[in-house]
């Protein structure tokens, strides 16, 4: 949708349009330069794969028509149909049935993509009904929709899963041709994207010829990505037995096609390998300039420290807003924006009104405000978080500015992706370092996005917590035979291993709440009616009470007696319900009551969120939501900031905190958990490279003689650049030597005072070395282990090697972490030998031990709380709920504690225990880890004081030992400065005494 | 167990979440919520039958070990009417048959009043609070009252204690005041609050098999809190 400037358009054999009935890619074409567009390559590719009857996934870059690549293609496909000049009057009643779905993972992102849906509609004059479908939309209309759907319904994967609930499901959807996955890739990797895979399962076992297109930025594997969303119904790809690599190439035959009827038959041959192709690829080719450069601070702390930096660098980045149109500035959490939109409105109280700030604790009317403002160009900068990250083209933007790093290179490159959309225009990043080590991580991502090595998104692996909940829904949307269901759920990618055991086990689960027999008495969610199958499409038969109805509302049943007929009729049913799901005998599993499919449909969908409460002035309006743990800690009078906002809490009352206005802005930044994420596989790769590249060609020098090291560095305080232009000439040390190659990039010449000091004090370690240091302090031994692998695999391994180093002799060992390393601190000497290490981070046993170690923590009981949601065990608590649910409501921990009690073989148990080994250890990192660690060579190094790699380790480590934060701050901090002045002062010195046990750096402490 | 002064009576705290009134032979619970799971079940939650077994199993052990001619339940005994399931009340009539000769008084709780008073053949003598009884006055909800002490349950209370690192972990509790006690919540299958003691309330959490005073009031949790 972009004017063409390099694309070569293949448009010889397009034929004008003739007056009667131009062919219907002439008539896109012609919509297209109407606008002054020419279609791109992939667009062209994209509608002549959906011609073909072919699924796919297209990828290209933000900006450049994917949504219309996608969303011509059944547009033509109607176009080419034969149908009475009638149909085309534009009558409401009367429009098209419904053809399209398009699902978006954010609701917020409906409105605009009906938006761009309609544009081409209106133009063709199309008798098109385009509605959305979210959690937004208004009682009528949803009344409406369950009547009719429109020809285009936009859509989540919560409100798609709530449609499949009701009984006119299969009817309602019956004349679907084409199912759109917007952003894709951020559906993927979670249980909202494996839900979507169910769904579509669904449809596909509805209707068999529906095509799918997913719609993806950038990702790791793409392949992969494809296979999950067309899912494992079709025939195994070509491509396994051919040579092809599956991606579909322009075949001008088709061009001059497309005045022809549609064929009764997908075409062959859109291959190069000439057999029918089920699902391709397709990639927008235009690579967009990112231009990464870095704010260089004027000097480095050698003893960097998370959160520290960052705000100093603010009247810099204050310059960098001046430079352009609208910047979004980027952070990683929510307490970081809010932090950095106080600081810009105090610096810049002018600006007031031309910045605003963005975040999903939000109200949504107030985020819709500020997307509004930005799409008019009328904001200088916006605050925000990964809430901005997706969504629709917001043109005014041309700069971004990432606080922080980024720990991801799909994510810098998912950012960058959101300045920059005027064609031929540069997206341009610019990097703001929160400690000095990021610094190397922004040079890595530079190099990582230029490599394009970029982070995959694994597809989760049948989480039976979500299955559970679709067979619910499935039941109560018009129900469903088992053995078919048992097909057409592991025809979805996630299950397409389910085994027969895992299945029946959910069966269980939904229909008598487990397989041991007693242990749920009266329970069902799901029935088996004894009547034959019925035509779906039929109106659900009213429920003859005393047949079938396993639980009649419990007002019904207020004796003890008052176990009903019914209820017994089905009590003795379900024994035999075991049967049901290895006998084909034709009966139909229906929602069990009413009232379960009324809780049921509240629960649906799989977003996790910690509970929030609402915060709200008093009788007024909403400002967005909050922890309830941070409320919790409050009390009346107490000020917190929200949205920018001073507010001073009054009270609390049920789900809702109400504030008034504080006068002064002093107060707590609310602190959100979950804010911090972890270095990916591919920037941690990037790191280490970085760093050996730095160790290996720095040459040794000596070291500067004291006093030399701030304020000297003059020479390289401006910001850097990817131009040379920019770069600062000489980078000279403080003391005149040069300290490192020119060769590196302007960060690394940056952190050069620190590494040099690393290597210097320590070791910096090789491509082939595992760095392991040792101190001893007052508060006990510490040992530092350096694998680069990212905070997760680091909790992972610590926990392993104190897992081990207790099993081998007992004490007691406090482990931390961060994403470069471990630290492992014990009252008692630790081991100081390579073999010790070697033993104890070996690969081997690595299942079993970290098993062991899980036993003794709370993760699985915490994994657990999603996955009780998920399944249906927690009964949503919203106002107006009544009293029903209100009887009902449990937290998950004490589901957690009777299942192990009484229902130990409980699959969901398990699941928690694989979630946690997968997702929070990342068993599979961890196990690549520790391979790569055991062909290292062990560097031990005995320290004298911290170093300037351990430092933030030991910082990290005393935060988690319980000291309240402003003694860490204050602690820190006095260590930073003692080591800064031994680094600066007694180098010489130091050097002779290198191999002396010292603690009085502690002491200074 | 604790053997604490409560209006000058020397009153137990027992582990099982109970307390022990010895001069009265009598024992003290609150909140049992009888049939809380089979209430889930109805609704298609499948929560696990087992825990009202144990809940009465450990009533049983507390009966026997004192020989308590008397148990005063303060409120919430049913939790609510689609709990009253065959299993539950049979369960109970059986349990009764067994320790024909106890008394059992419930002042009623608001779980009471939806559920419906315990069926006649468990033999529970049902008053509305507040219940005057020595110098104890029995209620549901907490309060104070000028006649006496009050005893109550109702809120579940819970104490957040603090582990290693940033682990936390929650405890039901006794929560000892001058002039109101509240009983942590009988029933296995029950949540907990986390209260917020003031100064000069005793608070004694419940653990495994062990009832151990904590420090009151505890230290709040600092305010600001650090970006």
């Amino acid at each position: 949708m972009k004017q063409v400037t390099k694309a070569p358009i293949r448009t010889r054999r397009i034929t004008p349009a003739t007056a009667p009935a131009p062919p219907p890619l002439a008539r896109i074409v012609n919509w297209f330069a109407s606008r002054g567009w020419k279609p791109f390559d992939f667009q062209l590719e994209t509608w002549r794969a959906y011609q073909a009857g072919s699924s796919g996934l297209v990828h290209a870059p933000t900006g450049m028509g994917k949504s219309l690549a996608v969303w011509l293609g059944p547009v033509m496909e109607y176009l080419s149909e034969e149908r009475p000049e009638a149909t085309l009057a534009c009558t409401r009643g009367s429009s098209e049935p419904l053809r399209v779905l398009w699902i978006t993972p954010m609701r917020a992102l409906a409105t605009d993509t009906v938006r761009s849906l309609a544009a081409p509609i209106a133009d063709l004059g199309l008798n098109w009904s385009i509605e959305k479908r979210t959690g937004d939309t208004s009682a009528s209309i949803k009344l409406r929709q369950r009547d009719r759907l429109p020809s285009a319904l936009i859509t989540t994967p919560e409100s798609l899963s709530l449609l499949l609930s009701y009984p006119n499901a299969r009817e309602a959807f019956a004349t679907l041709r084409c199912i759109v996955v917007d952003e894709w890739h951020e559906l993927l990797s979670t249980k909202r994207g494996t839900q979507t895979e169910l769904c579509l399962a669904r449809l596909r076992h509805w209707t068999p010829h529906v095509r799918t297109w997913g719609l993806s930025a950038t990702l790791g594997n793409l392949d992969e990505a494809l296979n999950v969303l067309v899912g494992d119904s079709l025939p195994q790809r070509h491509r396994d037995t051919e040579q092809c690599d599956g991606i579909v190439r322009p075949l001008t035959s088709i061009t001059s096609s497309t005045n022809d009827p549609p064929p009764a038959t997908p075409i062959p041959s859109l291959c190069p390998c000439a057999s029918v192709v089920f699902r391709c690829l397709i990639r927008g080719d235009e690579p967009k300039r990112i231009d990464v450069r870095t704010i260089l601070p004027e000097s480095i702390e050698r003893f960097p420290w998370a959160g520290h930096l960052g705000l100093r660098l603010l009247d810099k980045v204050l310059d960098e807003i001046n430079t352009a149109r609208t910047s979004l500035l980027f952070t990683n959490t929510r307490s970081q924006a809010e932090l950095w939109f106080r600081a810009i409105i105090e610096a810049k109280p002018d600006w007031m009104g031309r910045i605003a700030i963005h975040h999903g604790s939000l109200d949504r009317d107030v985020r819709a405000e500020v997307e509004e403002l930005l799409r008019k160009g009328e904001l200088l900068c916006v605050v925000c978080t990964s809430s901005l990250d997706l969504g629709v083209d917001f043109s005014p933007v041309e700069q971004v500015i990432q606080v922080g790093s980024p720990k991801g290179v799909a994510r810098l490159l998912q950012r960058a992706g959101r300045s920059g959309h005027q064609p031929g225009a540069v997206s341009a990043v610019v990097c703001v370092p929160t400690n000095a080590l990021e610094l190397v991580e922004f040079a890595a991502a530079r190099d990582a996005m230029t490599t394009l090595s970029i982070e995959p998104r694994a597809p989760l692996d049948k989480p039976l917590d979500v299955l559970v909940q679709h067979l619910v829904t499935a039941a109560l949307g018009g129900g469903f035979e088992a053995e078919a269901m048992y097909d057409e759920v592991r025809s979805a990618w996630a299950y397409r291993h389910l085994s027969r055991e895992e299945w029946g086990w959910c069966m269980d689960f939904v229909t008598r709440g487990g397989p041991s027999l007693g242990a749920y008495p009266r329970f069902a969610r799901v029935i088996r009616t004894p009547t034959n199958p019925r035509a779906v499409s039929e109106p659900p038969p009213p429920l003859p009470a005393g047949e079938v109805r396993a639980c009649p509302p419990w007002r019904e049943s207020s004796r003890a007696e008052g176990a009903s007929a019914a209820a017994r009729f089905n009590h003795n049913d379900a024994r035999d319900l075991n049967g049901i799901r290895i006998t084909p005998d034709g009966s139909r599993m229906i929602g069990a009551s009413s009232i379960v499919e009324r809780t049921h449909r509240l629960n649906i969908g799989t977003i996790s969120s910690d509970t929030s409460i609402r915060v709200k002035y008093v009788g007024g309006a909403t400002i967005g939501t909050i922890e309830e743990s941070f409320i919790a800690r409050l009390s009346p009078g107490d000020r917190f900031v929200l949205g920018g906002k001073p507010l001073e809490l009054v009270r609390v009352r049920e789900m809702t905190a109400q504030v008034k206005r504080a006068k002064s802005l002093r107060g707590a930044v609310p602190r959100w958990e979950g804010g911090r994420s972890p270095l990916s596989t591919q920037l941690a790769h990037a790191v280490r490279a970085k760093l050996t590249e730095y160790s290996s060609q720095s040459t040794a020098l000596p070291f500067p003689k004291p006093g030399g090291l701030k304020g000297s560095s003059r020479g390289w305080s401006e910001s850097s650049s990817g131009t040379p232009g920019k770069l600062p000439q000489s980078l000279l040390h403080p003391e005149g030597v040069l300290v490192s190659n020119n060769n590196h990039s302007p960060e690394m010449r940056a952190i050069a005072p620190l590494l040099d000091l690393q290597s210097h004090w320590s070791r910096l370690p090789g491509a082939d070395e595992l760095l392991i240091e040792s101190l001893e302090s007052r508060d006990g031994f510490h040992v530092f282990i350096y694998p680069f692998e990212g905070r997760l695999v680091h909790e992972g391994l610590g926990a392993l090697a104190a897992h081990r180093l207790t099993r081998q002799k007992p004490r007691s060992i406090t482990v931390s972490g961060n994403d470069y390393g471990i630290e492992l601190l014990s009252a008692e000497p630790l081991p100081i030998d390579e073999a010790s290490w070697r033993r104890v981070l070996s690969p081997d046993d690595l299942l079993e031990d970290l098993l062991a170690c899980l036993n003794s923590t709370e993760l699985p009981r915490r994994q657990f709380r999603d996955i009780a949601r998920v399944a249906g065990l927690i009964v949503p608590g919203f106002p107006g709920a009544g009293k029903s649910t209100r009887q009902v409501q449990a937290s998950s921990e004490l589901f957690f504690d009777v299942f192990t009690e009484f229902d130990p073989g409980n699959r969901l148990l398990e699941q928690a225990r694989r979630e946690v080994l997968q997702q929070q250890l990342e068993i599979g990192r961890t196990r690549d880890s520790l391979d790569r660690l055991s062909k290292q060579r062990v560097v031990m190094v005995t320290l004298d004081q911290l170093s300037p790699l351990s430092f933030p380790l030991w910082a990290e480590g005393l935060r988690t030992q319980h000291v309240t934060s402003e003694s860490w701050t204050d602690r820190v901090r006095k260590m930073a400065v003692a080591l800064e002045s031994k680094a600066g002062l007694n180098t010489e010195e130091n050097r002779g005494k290198q191999r002396k046990r010292e603690t009085d750096v502690n002491d200074a402490v | 167990m604790e053997r604490v002064p409560i209006a000058d009576e020397k009153i137990d705290l027992l582990p099982e979440r109970a307390m022990w009134w010895e001069r009265r032979s009598t024992l003290l619970l609150a909140d049992p919520h009888l049939g809380k799971t089979a209430a889930f079940r109805a609704l298609g939650i499948p929560a696990p039958e087992a825990t009202t077994a144990r809940d009465l199993d450990r009533l049983s052990d507390l009966i026997d070990r004192h020989t308590a001619r008397r148990i005063v339940v303060l409120g919430d005994m049913l939790h609510a009417a689609a709990g009253r399931s065959s299993e539950v009340i049979d369960m109970f009539t059986a349990w009764r048959a067994s320790f024909a000769t106890v008394d059992i008084l419930l002042v009623r709780g608001n779980h009471d009043d939806r559920a419906g008073d315990p069926p006649p053949e468990w033999r529970v003598d049902c008053v509305n609070g507040p219940h005057a009884d020595g110098p104890f006055i029995y209620q549901h909800e907490p309060g104070e009252s000028a006649r006496g002490h009050v005893l109550c349950g109702h809120i579940h209370p819970a104490v957040r204690l603090f582990g290693r690192g940033e682990s936390t972990m929650r405890a039901p509790c006794f929560w000892v005041g001058e002039r109101c006690t509240v009983l942590p919540a009988f029933g296995s299958f029950t949540g907990a609050k986390v209260i917020r003691p003031r100064e000069g309330d005793r608070v004694f959490a419940v653990g495994e098999g062990a009832v151990v005073e904590v420090p009151s009031p505890l230290p709040k949790a600092r305010r600001a809190v650090s970006p």
